[in-house]
């Protein structure tokens, strides 16, 4: 029993990153809204930027913005700085997310355009009666 | 349809908690995301590109063209909101 809290202890951000995914995973497939559901996987998202961003992280190290000098002289503690990588790759990631958000919205307006509602079994409804 | 969707995010949790159990603790300089290829960038990245703040190093130098075809992500995006969003003229 002690050890398995010392083991959630050691790791509890990887159990907030997967609470916040599945927060966002049942409001992907629970919801019946349009709106809701996107809200659901931007959420989704950031809990995925979050676990990468966490896996580069180090006890007591700084940014990755080094004195160009003393980096010259390969006078650098890579255990003083935290991992560079996966900030570089979620910045991709959260370009991807604007894009697939801001479709998603232009397809949900033109929704709301034709059906007049964002609720999922309304606009079933609707296309069942055409 | 509600009852079912909770059941199934309950399910995908618990397996991912289960599979947390192989992580590495957080903020270990030693896990393996940490010891391998990164090493490499924060050694040597200054000396290569000149570039101080590794993160923009990185994103410019070294993943010039990813961050480059990323405008026609963008791009893309933008042109397929105008065609989604036009009232045709009739």
């Amino acid at each position: 029993m002690e050890s398995i809290l010392d083991h959630v202890i050691a790791k509890y951000n990887y159990w907030i990153y997967v609470v916040l995914m599945m927060i966002g995973f049942y409001a992907m497939i629970g919801k019946r809204n349009l709106v809701k559901k996107l809200l659901g996987m931007n959420i989704f998202q950031t809990a995925i930027i979050l676990f990468f961003i966490s896996t580069g992280a180090k006890k007591g190290g700084s940014i990755p913005i080094l004195d160009k000098y003393a980096a010259l002289q390969g006078q650098v503690d890579v255990n003083q700085v935290v991992n560079p990588l996966p900030h570089v790759l979620m910045l991709t990631a959260i370009v991807v997310g604007v894009s697939v958000t801001g479709v998603a919205l232009a397809v949900m307006q033109r929704i709301y355009r034709k059906y007049g509602t964002l609720e999922e079994d309304e606009i079933l409804h609707k296309i069942e009666n055409e | 349809m509600k009852p079912l969707a909770l059941l199934a995010t309950l399910i995908t949790g618990a397996l991912l908690l289960y599979g947390t159990a192989d992580f590495a603790a957080w903020g270990d300089p030693q896990s393996p995301p940490n010891r391998n290829i990164s090493v490499r960038y924060v050694e040597e990245a200054v000396k290569e590109t000149h570039v101080p703040n590794i993160v923009t190093a990185v994103l410019g130098d070294y993943r010039g063209y990813d961050t480059m075809f990323e405008l026609v992500v963008i791009y893309s995006a933008g042109m397929a909101v105008m065609g989604i969003l036009r009232r045709r003229e009739d």
